[in-house]
């Protein structure tokens, strides 16, 4: 019941992280098109809700794996390092939000869609690793 | 405005940042100088199943500033960042990095004008 519970909380974290994550790319794009307002909206909450979202992927994560006694297999940590990655680009897209806000240009290289294109294949493969555990 | 409010951002990134590097490095010395001897010497295994996931907490803090700082301007060279990314992985590195952010959060806290 308790690894149950654990899962849950590790699942919301999650969905509240990854919406996060997709706010931020879109409105990364936004400022690099000049809307300020978006960039100001989106910067709050990304520091209010998609910070503690991330450090609670990780703390419920890292229960989950270790009550449930998951950290000998390949899948999970194929999927670390996807996880990985994906709070990588948050730090990144944070510094950009924190740029866009000082008034600086940013000029993104490969189109506005191309982060949140990136995050949804990212995030469709650590679905499948963490469903089929398939290793 | 925009640029003062920025400005103290950055100066909280690099703190951030410091603290995150300080705490990584002294992790990792836990970590290798005391409770990977207490497991293999005198067969403690609960010192490195405790200690593992808090270093591992404290890496991810660690990548996360960096890539936050380095991400939010602040002029950082190619050989800073280098130099960062590699005080992750070794021992003593956080601390090694002491310095250089010392620099940066002053260079950080001084007026527009003078940086």
């Amino acid at each position: 019941m308790d690894y149950l519970w654990l899962k849950a909380a590790h699942v919301v974290a999650v969905l509240i992280f990854t919406g996060g994550l997709f706010t931020q790319a879109i409105g990364v794009a936004a400022g690099a098109r000049g809307g300020t307002e978006t960039v100001d909206l989106v910067s709050r909450w990304d520091q209010r809700v998609t910070l503690p979202a991330m450090l609670a992927v990780w703390l419920t994560g890292a229960t989950v794996a270790s009550v449930g006694g998951l950290f000998s297999n390949h899948w999970l940590w194929m999927k670390l390092v996807f996880v990985f990655g994906l709070s990588g680009l948050h730090g990144v897209q944070s510094g950009r939000l924190r740029r866009l806000r000082a008034g600086e240009q940013i000029v993104l290289a490969r189109g506005p869609f191309a982060a949140s294109g990136a995050i949804a294949f990212v995030l469709a493969i650590v679905a499948l690793l963490a469903v089929t555990k398939p290793f | 405005m925009a640029a003062s409010i920025t400005a103290s951002e950055d100066l909280m990134a690099i703190r951030r940042l410091r603290l995150a590097s300080f705490v990584e490095a002294s992790t990792l010395l836990v970590l290798l100088m005391i409770a990977a001897p207490l497991k293999h010497v005198l067969g403690y295994a609960i010192a490195t199943r405790i200690m593992g996931p808090v270093h591992g907490a404290a890496f991810i803090a660690y990548a996360w500033c960096v890539t936050a700082a380095v991400s939010g301007g602040g002029n950082w060279t190619r050989r800073e960042l280098v130099r960062l990314v590699l005080a992750g992985f070794v021992p003593f590195g956080g601390f090694a990095n002491a310095r250089l952010l010392r620099r940066k959060q002053a260079a950080a806290a001084a007026p527009a004008g003078a940086r």
